[in-house]
């Protein structure tokens, strides 16, 4: 089929980003906005704009029945959920799916077989995919007090429902396994829904690495490299970098070939990420899981590959296939993306909406900025707080620093507070130039100096 | 809900920017009235021109009361005299298919002129099949209804006016 018009079930940066695919590709386009998003830029961008409901995203942006309904009402064909809401809930890819409308995603058994990590764990297990030693879900605090010896200290407790870094809990004795287990609990329960909990050996040294794959949905599956994504806040990603420098070719080749087996056995449909803990002193990768959406860093992957990866997620709903070769897919140099976000990172990343009195984007070769804030822009307080995303490229790792560099000190962003100072701070450090980050870096040293700076 | 200074700031720079007349917001421990009438006062714990706004939010809800806009799709309004400015508008609780009677064929739930109570059901708002009744929320009699049958409505369009009584 050819898809006509294509509802977007999104907001902010990555609603701007469809648009722009879609508006290159010839479809016509739906934008479903809350009541604060009406004058958005997306809202401007796309040819139709509706409101859904009010500022809650409850009643808005999380609606599925509200979604879909709008979306039929519209005219769509098609329906893209972005990243964060709706993405990754299965109810929407099954209601768009009974309603006749495609869903620019996974099927919704997909969705749910990968969102559940216990369940994700085992189809890893079945294609030979290593996760890191962990266990099943435990029952009790004595089994999980027995399951901990056998690991081995230090340990971390997930929530078996979780993601996004919530509801993980570190414990290096049996003490403090025994200080947070229940609370651990309680906090997955009122988060999730369910209180099961599970238990991992915890890496020392270790980086978040992700592939990004592809699938045509009968087993088909390409990717497009890998990203480092360690520099991260409280398991909150803040810069993302591809291809990740650190690792050695063999065990690149291995990464990508794990995270192809992994979502072409699950038959994949669309884009998807595979997350991998990247042990630095071992040089081994364990599955952590998989994303089923496009990523808020999806552009350094575009940005070394020449892809548009918005344009082959349309050419998968419409049944075109991936579209390319794996022998297609060249890897060329290095890009590195900031995500700016409206927060003060010297108070404790307190959200910090308000008027964007001045935005000086800089320009420069290499420099690409996905963003739906300009000048007058009112950043409202109801939502996630990332205003865009700033993505160098270069021939290299180093040139791509010194071009994010630059461009970050010619970027003026007058009213809110921004976490682009902070950017500046982590891509000038010498760790992070010579490439020595970890997943703990940022909170253990990166923030600290940035501080006392 | 936490609500700090700064959220105060950023909601009453919405409420200046925007054309609403009025914004209601409450949470446990802070009650938020804006109004562009210099007269208005705050109805009780309730806004006073939103009575469609469904109890229990989650977050802080900005709800618009008296539009400006004409809904596009009220052609009939055109050619009418403008809105008094003691007429209170319904609007849409959220987007919906919007229907006047309560099964195809049947009468419409209200007519232009009649009298209505708070409680009076007023039309329906379809989201997948699953409907829900929009009533008066006043005493007053309906002087014009401004969509017509069975056409999707988006959140804060104007659908009914009544002069209240």
């Amino acid at each position: 089929m050819r898809i006509k018009r294509l509802f977007v079930a999104n907001r902010g940066e990555i609603a701007v980003r469809i648009l722009r695919t879609a508006r290159k590709l010839g479809i016509e386009t739906v934008l479903g906005v809350s009541e604060a998003d009406r004058a958005s830029l997306g809202a401007e961008m796309a040819d139709r704009a509706v409101v859904l409901g009010p500022a809650a995203s409850a009643r808005s942006y999380l609606d599925v029945r509200l979604v879909v309904h709008a979306a039929k009402a519209t005219g769509c064909d098609a329906l893209h959920p972005g990243y964060g809401f709706l993405s990754e809930k299965p109810e929407l890819s099954r209601s768009c799916e009974s309603e006749g409308i495609v869903f620019v995603g996974p099927r919704a058994e997909t969705i749910e077989a990968l969102g559940d990590k216990l369940a994700a764990r085992a189809i890893a297990r079945e294609t030979g995919v290593r996760t890191v030693p962990g266990t099943a879900h435990m029952a009790s605090l004595d089994a999980a007090r027995a399951a901990a010896a056998d690991l081995g200290y230090p340990v971390v407790m997930k929530a078996s429902a979780g993601g996004g870094g919530r509801g993980m809990f570190k414990a290096t004795g049996p003490a403090e396994l025994e200080a947070s287990f229940d609370r651990a609990s309680r906090e997955a329960e009122s988060a999730f829904g369910d209180g099961r909990l599970y238990l991992e050996r915890f890496v020392e040294r270790a980086r978040h690495v992700e592939v990004q794959i592809i699938g045509d949905g009968s087993g088909n599956v390409v990717h497009f490299g890998e990203r480092d994504c360690s520099v991260q806040r409280r398991y909150q990603k803040l810069i993302e970098e591809a291809p990740a420098s650190i690792l050695p070719a063999a065990t690149r080749e291995r990464l990508h070939a794990a995270a192809v087996k992994l979502t072409s056995h699950s038959k994949y449909r669309n884009a998807g990420t595979v997350e991998f803990l990247y042990d630095v002193d071992r040089d081994d990768f364990y599955f952590i899981e998989v994303n089923s959406r496009i990523q808020v860093e999806h552009p350094v992957s575009e940005e070394i590959t020449g892809q548009d990866l918005i344009a082959r997620q349309l050419g998968v709903a419409a049944g075109e296939g991936v579209g390319l070769r794996q022998q297609d897919v060249k890897i060329a140099g290095h890009a590195i993306e900031c995500r700016i976000n409206a927060e003060d990172p010297r108070n404790n990343f307190a959200p910090s909406p308000g008027r964007i009195t001045r935005w000086q984007p800089p320009a420069g070769e290499g420099v690409r900025l996905d963003t739906h804030a300009r000048q007058g822009y009112l950043v409202p307080p109801f939502y996630d707080s990332m205003i865009g995303k700033l993505i160098a490229r270069g021939r290299d790792r180093a040139e791509a620093v010194e071009r994010m560099l630059a461009a970050i000190g010619t970027f003026v962003i007058d009213g809110p507070k921004t976490t682009l100072p902070l950017a500046g701070a982590i891509v000038g450090h010498r760790d992070f130039r010579n490439n020595l980050i970890t997943t703990r870096w940022l909170e253990d040293i990166g923030l600290p100096a940035f501080m006392a700076g | 809900m936490n609500v700090k200074p700064q959220d105060i700031a950023s909601l009453i720079e919405l409420f200046e920017s925007s054309q609403w007349d009025e914004l209601y917001l409450k949470t446990q421990d802070l009650e938020l009235f804006l109004s562009t009438d210099p007269h208005a006062k705050m109805a009780g714990s309730a806004p006073g021109t939103a009575p469609t706004l469904p109890p229990g939010l989650g977050l802080p809800s900005v709800q618009p009361t008296k539009t400006a806009e004409p809904t596009p799709d009220s052609a009939a309004q055109k050619d009418q005299p403008a809105v008094p400015p003691h007429w209170i508008a319904v609007t849409a609780p959220n987007l919906g298919t919007f229907y006047r009677s309560p099964k195809p064929g049947s009468p419409p739930f209200v007519e232009i002129g009649q009298a209505v109570e708070p409680q009076t059901e007023l039309c329906l708002i379809e989201v997948m099949k699953l409907f829900t009744t929009l009533k008066a929320g006043v005493k007053g009699t309906v002087k014009r209804v401004c969509v017509k049958d069975a056409v999707m409505v988006e959140f804060g369009d104007i659908l009914f006016y009544i002069e209240p009584a």
